[in-house]
């Protein structure tokens, strides 16, 4: 007998190659946070600065997700938890560290320019940015550009950032960053 | 005025390990911060700081030994930093310490994020390897 099914189980086994370390979906709460942490802390264990690296990379998206996420899954206790997807890959000479999460469409301008700001800049002026950020009050979104800040001083890479229309309401926005062994 | 003793956790909660010693005017942070809610963590913290600048009114030598924070602790750390800063100003006596591993892989990342700490508060940290 077969289960309804809502998705092709093929195609998306299919879609992750065979460098795929890690691909989770759902809600990224505090749990998942450490459990997934402390695997990337086991298994990078062999490339000490790039798994440092790779740790602090993934709990900033995370994290961002985790907040700002416009999919909210209900988890135990009634919190509120922002959803998304979180996937690792491993290269012989770099890892590339994929997130992706539903935003909303009046947000999505505001994401994509603050990513292309990060991506004009020098290291000097990516971190000049950085403060100039972290002064301003704290607003609702505020941290999350920070942590996009972060993030590219961390990978010292561009960061690559996707989004596809899903609807009027919501985009899907993806980023990818690459981290050196 | 009571001290805070907060015990590190790494798992859930990423808490770093706080000693704040209103005796001594030694306060300390070290560990991990990676927190969820931030404010809500270092809330008590801050307002220790400014109970202890005006009503012990003694030195403090603050110690930093943070293996790992996120973005969210790090604007903390400046408040912190501003805290001192300001109670320096004032005509208090503030030390601050950063206590790193000298042989950690990507030091020279931490480093320039303890000189991005300098430059955007104004405060001298002392930088400590070990």
């Amino acid at each position: 007998m077969h289960y309804k099914r809502d998705i092709n189980i093929l195609d998306f086994y299919g879609s992750l190659d065979e460098n795929t370390l890690l691909s989770y979906k759902g809600p990224i709460d505090t749990r998942i946070l450490q459990v997934i942490g402390s695997y990337l802390e086991g298994l990078l264990k062999e490339s000490p600065k790039a798994g440092r690296k790779v740790f602090k990379i993934f709990i900033e998206l995370a994290q961002n997700i985790s907040y700002y996420s416009a999919e909210k899954s209900i988890i135990r206790n009634n919190e509120e938890i922002g959803t998304g997807m979180v996937l690792i890959s491993d290269s012989i000479n770099h890892y590339i560290f994929v997130t992706g999460n539903l935003v909303k469409n009046d947000d999505i301008v505001t994401i994509i320019e603050k990513s292309e700001i990060i991506n004009s800049l020098n290291r000097e002026e990516l971190r000049e940015y950085k403060r100039e950020q972290r002064k301003l009050p704290v607003g609702q979104k505020g941290g999350a550009h920070i942590g996009l800040i972060q993030v590219a001083l961390t990978s010292a890479h561009p960061l690559d950032i996707e989004v596809n229309p899903i609807d009027d309401d919501y985009s899907f926005f993806s980023i990818a960053v690459k981290i050196d062994k | 005025m009571e001290n805070i003793q907060i015990a590190g956790k790494h798992g859930v909660n990423f808490i770093p390990t706080v000693n704040f010693n209103a005796d001594t005017g030694i306060c300390e942070i070290e560990g991990e911060s990676y927190l969820e809610d931030t404010i809500e963590f270092y809330s008590p913290l801050f307002k220790w700081l400014k109970e202890y600048c005006v009503e012990i009114n003694k030195p403090i030598t603050f110690n930093f030994r943070l293996r790992y924070f996120n973005t969210s602790s790090s604007k903390c750390i400046i408040d912190i930093l501003n805290i001192l800063k300001k109670y320096k100003d004032d005509g208090g006596t503030a030390e601050v310490y950063w206590y790193y591993d000298a042989e950690e892989e990507d030091i020279e990342d931490e480093l320039e994020e303890i000189e991005d700490f300098v430059i955007e508060t104004n405060m001298k940290i002392n930088l400590v390897p070990e």
